[in-house]
């Protein structure tokens, strides 16, 4: 009898332990769910997008690239009841535009007719006929700046969420989601009876499902079966149904695009089938519904048959459960699956321009912020222009390797686009396959630019206009350069030869290097090189004799910068490829402003630019010339390093600027040369794209001079070949050339004064 | 003599352009000369008011805004680097201002009254500085 009653103790005790390890166990797990759940925030990623088009008429822009922008802004063709959709009428448009939330305010839907002539467009109207005078498209999303797992999630309220789309959900996952407590003993007990009889099913409540994602490991044991147990009934017990739902909605797993995840149904909406989510009929919740159970197993795009089957079984539970009439169940089962087809995107289609963004954006953001707070970061990228840089590197090096024009297969590319003016980055392309996400030449290669650098030196001469002109005679004979404590210096030229007096224009033109080092020696090392410095160099540079020809390292987008400088007028733009960052919600947080400043004098701008457009007219960027209208007027130069290693080209026109640059990654000599190589990619980018002419200001002091370039002196309209070139006020030559008419005053003089007298008569 | 340089004069205003005996592709256009001041687009006309409306209210940021959206548009446009010269300055950006109003002038050809505009606004930068 005693030792009955002790067992009976021994076993309250134990009994009592248990409990009271039960409550610990419900203690901790009700401590992690609310403090988890009440904390938790969905982590939402930075949004990238590319420039809006804005729509304007004379704005140079064919129709097919509008409708290509359209169709990757996931436009439909036809009319549609939501906007989003166009309608193509031979050379007219009309686009109903969705609206949009851009940095200075949110633009609501409209619809605009779009008239298209000659690769302009026309005319903007509203569907009254009314003239728009600017219309601006939403931005296409180019990546984003991911938290951990690269999940990318578009968060949605459960009011904005179709009720049709909850109703499914229930009807296929968890027939008793309102009444239960967490869990459901008999969706438990059918999964039991079904998994004996061979078919698994899940028998996970809706708020299992949940507490799995969010505060567990995907191990399936029994442990970890007894502790969602647990957290999904302690959820119940501190949230309210809707509050779970619209948790579980935003959560849940819907697919894969790439290395980004996505994830809730507001994304999904977006990725599966281009629109919001509110705007989703019965049968398109269905499929979203349809792939809660395994995204990839059901991914519509792949297993289209298995997704279709898997939609309608959804579909016909939904009017089982009576939340559709048969009418609606009959409607939705005939549509087809609906999917648009999307391009791949991954986490971005662009990395190295993003990788840029992402640089600049954390000199002023926390990393933290930039992965989680949603921001929406508004770029510069231009995706025609970006496409054609991508285009003419891939198809130019495939090019090179088959006809083993130059060194090894595997040659690598660079090319940075900007605008002249405003110094945004149009473009950048780190590598012949443009969606590696590794090393970016564009930014991160610094290779010795050649002669790149020499527009710098002659820009020094030309701010001297007493002693240097564009016709001044320079030596081109043999240079040495001696320097105690180094060997000394004597720069050959690329053919070999020496071309004794030419004059200063040519020299540039034809790149020679002995003339540049004499020239650069005489006017002062020190001099040229604080002139890179004020085009927008800040590395440091060897005050050698050598930097002149280009023995210093830059990398393309720094190369860019210093020519932007240049392309325009002499006014420094810091390169930019942000625009404006806002909050999640349009809030504005930042601009980056466009800044200018007067680094060298217009004069002397003009000057190098009249001397750099020599280049592309008549010395080693002539191949241009093939592609491109000399009518542009580009001013460029290419470069090529000593051993043949690198090779570049920049230049300009009106209001387009880019670098290329050819190489390989290993420093292999490849016997490149700057026309060779990389001349004809930057003409294959340029010719792809609509350019202004180049038309700089004149300045003021400023005169155009015809001249014989035989003799480098005055000429008028017998001189066979006369060019009209620029001169710093007084600096022109006074001299005639034996070619000029005997009269007192030349025909260039005649022309001056009339125009003089035409200007006062008319008063312009 | 005088009557000889008008009959000239007349003589070379008539055969205007090309200089005679030129072989077109010897003697390609050098830098032409800016263009004057385009005329008003009705985006750009758009812009530039709202800018002035934002401007007018104290909403600096977003006039500065609307006037890059503008120039974007028409980067040779003198107005509009002379606007946002003025924004500068009544932001206290005198260095900007100044700036802007040096790139304002290389555009304005002989608009003398923007010319003088701009300088005004490169004096007062000097002097508030």
């Amino acid at each position: 009898m005693a030792r009955r009653r002790r067992i009976l103790r021994y076993f309250g005790y134990a009994l009592l332990a248990g409990v009271g390890a039960l409550l610990a166990f419900a203690l901790y797990c009700d401590l992690r769910v609310t403090g988890e759940f009440e904390g938790r925030r969905f982590s939402l990623p930075a949004r990238i997008y590319a420039r809006p088009i804005e729509l304007h008429a004379g704005f140079r822009i064919r129709q097919v690239e509008v409708e290509e922008e359209l169709k990757i802004l996931g436009y439909q063709s036809g009319e549609r009841e939501q906007p989003g959709w166009y309608v193509k009428d031979q050379n007219k448009l009309e686009v109903a535009v969705r609206p949009f939330v851009f940095w200075d305010g949110a633009q609501p839907a409209v619809r605009v007719k779009l008239e298209f002539d000659a690769g302009s467009v026309k005319s903007v109207t509203d569907a009254g006929g009314k003239d728009v005078p600017l219309a601006r498209l939403e931005p296409l999303l180019i990546g984003g700046i991911y938290p951990a797992g690269n999940e990318d999630r578009v968060l949605v309220r459960l009011d904005e969420v179709p009720r049709h789309l909850v109703l499914e959900l229930i009807a296929i996952e968890d027939r008793n989601f309102f009444s239960h407590a967490g869990f459901d003993p008999r969706a438990l007990a059918r999964a039991a009876v079904r998994s004996v009889t061979g078919r698994t099913e899940g028998g996970s409540t809706i708020t299992q499902q949940l507490v799995k994602n969010f505060f567990l490991t995907p191990e399936r044991t029994l442990k970890r079966k007894f502790t969602e147990l647990v957290m999904a009934i302690l959820l119940e017990v501190h949230y309210g149904k809707e509050e779970i739902l619209e948790t579980y909605l935003n959560e849940i797993y819907l697919g894969q695009d790439r290395d980004r995840a996505i994830h809730g149904v507001g994304l999904a909406a977006q990725y599966y089938f281009g629109k919001e989510l509110k705007h989703l009929n019965p049968a398109e919740t269905a499929l979203l519904v349809a792939m809660v159970k395994g995204p990839a197993v059901y991914d519509p795009r792949r297993h289209s048959a298995r997704a279709l089957e898997r939609r309608n079984l959804v579909l016909h539970e939904a009017k089982e459960q009576g939340y559709l009439t048969v009418e609606q169940y009959a409607t939705a089962r005939a549509l087809p699956l609906g999917v648009v087809q999307k391009p791949v995107m991954g986490t971005t289609p662009y990395p190295a321009f993003v990788q840029l963004v992402h640089r600049q954006l954390r000199r002023d953001y926390d990393e933290k912020d930039l992965r989680s707070e949603g921001l929406r970061i508004f770029t510069a990228l231009d995706p025609r222009v970006q496409n054609a840089a991508e285009h003419a590197i891939a198809t130019r090096l495939a090019q090179y390797d088959r006809d083993k024009r130059f060194g090894p297969p595997g040659m690598e590319g660079a090319a940075v686009v900007a605008d002249t003016q405003s110094g945004e980055v149009q473009a950048l392309v780190s590598g012949r396959d443009p969606r590696y996400r590794g090393f970016n030449r564009a930014v991160d290669a610094a290779r010795p630019v050649g002669s790149l650098l020499k527009p710098v030196v002659y820009l020094t001469a030309l701010q001297e206009p007493a002693k240097y002109t564009l016709v001044t005679p320079i030596d081109d004979g043999p240079f040495v350069w001696k320097s105690r404590g180094a060997p000394d210096w004597e720069p050959q030229n690329y053919d070999k030869k020496f071309h004794g007096m030419v004059p200063l224009r040519t020299a540039l033109a034809q790149s020679y290097n002995a003339a540049t080092a004499r020239l650069g020696t005489d006017v002062g090392v020190e001099k040229v090189l604080e002139n890179v410095r004020r085009l927008g160099i800040d590395r440091p540079l060897k005050p050698f004799a050598s930097t002149l020809l280009g023995a210093v390292e830059l990398s393309p987008l720094e190369v860019t910068q210093m020519y932007q400088t240049l392309a325009s007028g002499g006014f420094k733009t810091p390169l930019r490829a942000i625009r404006e960052v806002t909050t999640q919600d349009g809030k504005p947080l930042a601009r980056y402003a466009l800044r200018v400043e007067q680094a060298i004098a217009p004069e002397s701008a003009y000057l190098i630019t009249a001397a750099m457009q020599g280049v592309v007219r008549e010395g080693t960027g002539q191949g241009l010339k093939a592609v491109l209208d000399p009518a542009l007027g580009i001013a460029g130069k290419t470069g090529t390093t000593d051993d043949q290693r690198d090779a570049w080209f920049a230049g300009f026109t009106g209001d387009r600027l880019a670098v290329v640059w050819v190489g390989y990654d290993d420093n292999r000599a490849a016997h490149l040369s700057g026309s060779g190589s990389a001349l004809p990619i930057w003409g294959d980018i340029m010719a792809a794209l609509p350019s202004e002419a180049l038309a700089l200001a004149k300045p003021d002091n400023i005169e155009t001079v015809l001249i014989d370039p035989q003799s480098g002196l005055r000429a008028d309209g017998s001189c066979p070949g006369a060019l009209e070139l620029p001169f710093a006020s007084g600096s022109a030559p006074s001299g005639r050339a034996p070619c000029a008419s005997e009269l007192g005053v030349t025909v260039q003089e005649v022309k001056q004064k009339a125009k003089g007298w035409l200007d006062r008569l008319f008063g312009r | 003599m005088k009557r000889f340089l008008f009959l000239l004069v007349i003589f070379a205003a008539g055969c205007a352009a090309p200089p005679q005996g030129t072989p077109p592709e010897q003697a390609p256009p050098p830098p032409p000369e800016a263009p004057a001041a385009p005329k008003e687009n009705v985006a750009i006309a758009g812009l530039m008011e709202s800018a002035r409306n934002d401007a007018a209210a104290g909403r600096l940021v977003q006039a500065a805004a609307s006037l890059e959206r503008a120039l974007r548009i028409e980067p040779r446009n003198p107005r509009l680097w002379h606007e946002l010269a003025k924004v500068r300055l009544r932001q206290g950006d005198t260095a900007q201002a100044a700036n802007l109003a040096a790139r304002s002038n290389s555009f304005a050809g002989s608009d003398a009254a923007l010319r003088s505009a701009n300088q005004n606004i490169i004096e007062q930068a000097r002097t508030s500085r």
